[in-house]
């Protein structure tokens, strides 16, 4: 039956769209009709696929890359961006239950491990994208005629962005899998800081690089203070977010779930038009009513009754936002990228676990907690599109395909090898 | 500077529903009743919306327009629902009969009033429109809410007759009302409605009709082999979320599909007791933001003429609810005589009502529609403010002396 939907669906949607019913329809209202089969196309994708014994989230992706802009071009990139509100609401609510995750006593004992992790990674990737970069410089068409430091630039941002991981995706999987372990929580945590690092980090390799690129540019400090006052508001209204839910949930606790929706409204709005990070306000918030209340539980209680829509409505529009012209474009360079990427993962996370002694299965499996790339990676890419216009869509182009073909691996590969690691 | 009022507002509107709002209180007063059905987020939402502080501005309720549309088709869905006919075959068919014939009086009555007036207050507007709004008058005006009824029914210790008629029609009128505005939407969908054929009209209707039921099927044989409750959370989303966007793009009421939808699953699902308590433990936080939303949503002005309409829709209200039950009761050869007052017990439209004097608004796009919600919503917020005196007049001193 669920196959029968799977088809029926499509074509029901299929017939929508056609010029004999749209005749009659009123084609600036399909947001709400594209979300509903959306949202049950990918959750019927979700099963279906995890009776391949794969992760649910990765058949919400497929989900919505079939049936969006790009292949059956069922949802129109309008309805992807009118989606918008929904995945901010979606992604607050992901980030809320991640910080909710997060033990100030684990994160404690394994600080030094998590650290170790960040740079670790952060040093491979980096270095080993300089490399690459200028090995390959000849065959990549924007790349070949730049100087050495304009190549360096690129392969330096090239580099911070492939340093990203996706936190959502992670906890997404550890969540399915019902995962319980050290290398789950060490993988879970460290994503959530390595994003927090990465985007200072970008602030700094986007000033750097724009010194590099034009000639007579300085370093730009404004460039980097805006950066820093966006994550410095944040984490201001992450506090002050959180001291909220506290007291709520301290005075009133009734309707969490109402008063958790209107919180993750307001922080869709406030950094949808103050440019400040909605995953650093809710992670914090939520790290706040964990360890510095006792009603952490209740939070995520409430968050937990909503999670699978959540999750579906999330990963499905991930899926139908992704560029999939970008890949047919890119994808030789994209993929070498993604083994090059995934080579250097693994290294930064064994040798980074290995200085802190961690066990076997964190030293040979964590780093595939790190693979999924979505929002912070693209973000960052829109930003050095406009920040140089010459290259920047060219580069935007492979950056696309390569989070195309990392959040589609990512979640199988993560799940697996919390299986092999006996985590779940 | 908005957005941290609208955190306050925020705060305060969790607190003011956790409080206060939707708690029974033990003597039904118009105050405690307008807390208790939540319409006071209705004014928040004004208050939040276009006419107050913007904060919904009419940007963010673009964006927002996917759970309006939710929120129309959840209700039809809850509404649905509730009609399972082995349940309501347990009632007498007069019951029915009765219910057809006082929608049929008040329906005539409303249109018929309100007609000559809508023509004297808007000389320049078209004919056919002004039409128009008086059926949607007379359609809004035959819906009735149970919520009240079932309020009092703590106060009621001697559960009679009047009380489970009371019920049922309260209960079905909503059908005929969700019903005629699918007929009002199909047969005049907008923007066609000047120039189209009677084929169009049906092909509209039994569309939107055959889609509802088909989909109702396929969520039954989804859920057939018992789902974890999660997973049937989502169903029930998306497919009340597909059926009322549907309804959205082909311009007919959410609140249709989503009540045909529910009646199809209600009839053919064993799941009652496992969708029952995920329906209302998410129905109140869907209904409060509906409420917010219809009335950020609200162009809300007074004016003379929309005060006449709103003086004119209350006695035809009053007038229409008492006036037909002694007739209907002859036609019917009714088995219990019904006091003149019976008909004051059925004031209340509810939240379907609400949810219509919206999906007309959104259907209908036009200057006069601003009117008609302005004049409605005023109309049922009177109503609802009255109705639990009314109640306290009718069902309770008949209890009283039964």
């Amino acid at each position: 039956m669920i196959f029968f939907a799977f088809l029926i669906l499509p074509a029901g949607m299929y017939l929508f769209r056609s010029p004999l019913l749209a005749a009659l329809s009123l084609p600036e209202q399909s947001t709400s009709l594209a979300f509903g089969f959306l949202l049950l196309f990918a959750f019927l994708g979700g099963k279906i696929i995890h009776r391949l014994k794969l992760p649910r989230i990765t058949g919400f992706l497929l989900a919505g890359m079939i049936c969006g802009p790009y292949i059956l071009k069922l949802l129109k990139t309008s309805d992807v961006t009118d989606f918008q509100l929904f995945d901010g609401l979606a992604l607050s609510l992901i980030a809320l239950t991640a910080g909710g995750e997060m033990k100030i006593g684990e994160i404690r004992k394994r600080m030094r491990t998590i650290s170790s992790l960040v740079l670790m990674q952060s040093v491979f990737i980096i270095l080993g994208f300089l490399a690459i970069g200028f090995v390959l410089k000849p065959f990549i068409p924007f790349v070949s005629q730049m100087t050495a430091a304009q190549n360096t630039a690129v392969w330096l941002l090239l580099g911070t962005l492939a340093t990203a991981t996706s936190p959502s995706t992670t906890i997404a999987v550890i969540n399915e899998t019902g995962a319980d372990g050290p290398m789950s929580d060490l993988v879970l945590t460290t994503a959530v800081f390595k994003d927090f690092f990465i985007i200072i980090f970008f602030a700094f390799a986007l000033s750097f690089s724009r010194s590099l690129v034009g000639p007579g540019t300085s370093f730009d400090l404004g460039f980097l203070l805006r950066i820093l006052r966006d994550i410095g508001g944040s984490l201001l209204i992450g506090l002050a977010v959180g001291l909220a839910i506290i007291l709520y949930l301290r005075f009133i606790r009734r309707d969490i779930t109402l008063f958790i929706l209107g919180i993750a409204f307001f922080t869709y709005q406030i950094s949808h038009h103050h440019g400040f990070h909605p995953l650093l306000i809710c992670l914090l918030a939520g790290f706040l009513v964990e360890n510095y209340s006792p009603h952490g539980d209740r939070l995520i209680q409430a968050i937990e009754k909503s999670s699978l829509p959540v999750y579906v409505i999330f990963f499905a529009i991930s899926g139908a936002s992704l560029d999939l012209n970008a890949l047919r474009e890119g994808w030789p360079l994209a993929l070498l990228l993604v083994v090059w990427r995934g080579v250097l993962k693994f290294a930064g996370t064994y040798v980074g676990a290995r200085i802190n002694g961690e066990n076997q299965d964190v030293r040979r499996f964590a780093w595939t907690g790190f693979i999924s790339q979505a929002g912070v990676a693209l973000g960052m890419a829109i930003m050095i599109e406009r920040t140089f216009p010459e290259w920047g869509g060219m580069f935007k182009t492979i950056v696309l395909a390569v989070i195309a073909i990392n959040q589609v691996i990512g979640p199988i590969f993560l799940q697996k090898m919390i299986y092999r690691a006996g985590e779940a | 500077m908005r957005v941290l009022y609208a955190f306050g507002l925020l705060v305060l509107i969790a607190f003011l529903g956790s409080r206060f709002l939707f708690r029974r209180s033990k003597v039904l007063s118009p105050w405690s009743f307008l807390l208790l059905s939540g319409l006071l987020y209705i004014l928040l939402g004004l208050l939040l919306g276009k006419v107050g502080l913007n904060i919904l501005s009419p940007d963010v309720l673009r964006e927002l327009t996917p759970l309006i549309c939710l929120g129309l088709g959840w209700l039809g869905f809850l509404f649905g629902f509730q009609l399972e006919y082995r349940y309501l075959r347990r009632f007498p068919g007069k019951y029915l009969g009765l219910s057809l014939i006082q929608t049929v009086f008040i329906f005539l009555l409303t249109v018929l009033c309100t007609l000559p007036l809508l023509r004297v207050l808007f000389p320049q507007e078209a004919a056919f429109l002004l039409a128009g709004i008086a059926v949607a008058f007379g359609i809004l005006w035959t819906i009735h809410s149970p919520s009240l009824i079932n309020a009092a029914a703590g106060s009621l210790p001697n559960k009679g007759n009047y009380y489970y008629l009371a019920r049922f029609i309260t209960s079905i009128s909503g059908f005929w009302g969700i019903v005629g505005l699918a007929l009002l939407d199909s047969f005049w969908h907008y923007p066609f409605f000047k120039d189209q054929p009677l084929l169009y009209g049906i092909l509209v209707f039994v569309g939107g009709t055959v889609l509802s039921v088909g989909m109702g099927f396929l969520f039954f044989a989804l859920t057939k082999k018992r789902p974890p409750e999660k997973d049937l959370l989502v169903f029930l989303l998306g497919f009340v979320f597909f059926v009322s966007g549907a309804a959205f793009y082909f311009n007919i009421p959410p609140l249709y599909t989503g009540m045909v939808l529910g009646i199809t699953f209600s009839n053919f699902t064993r799941l009652h007791e496992v969708i029952y308590p995920l329906l209302f433990s998410t129905e109140k936080n869907l209904y409060v933001v509906f409420l917010l939303l219809i009335g950020a949503l609200w162009e809300f002005h007074l004016d003379v003429r929309i005060a006449a309409l709103v003086l004119l829709l209350i006695v035809l209200r009053v007038a229409g609810e008492m006036l037909p039950l002694s007739a209907a009761r002859r036609i019917l050869r009714f088995p219990f005589a019904l006091p003149p007052r019976f008909g004051l017990s059925f004031l209340s439209t509810g939240g379907v009502g609400i949810a219509f004097a919206v999906s007309v608004k959104m259907s209908f796009p036009l200057p006069l529609t601003d009117v008609f919600l302005t004049a409605a919503l005023i109309s049922i917020l009177a109503t609802e403010l009255f109705s639990p005196l009314a109640l306290r007049w009718s069902l309770l001193k008949l209890d009283r002396n039964q």
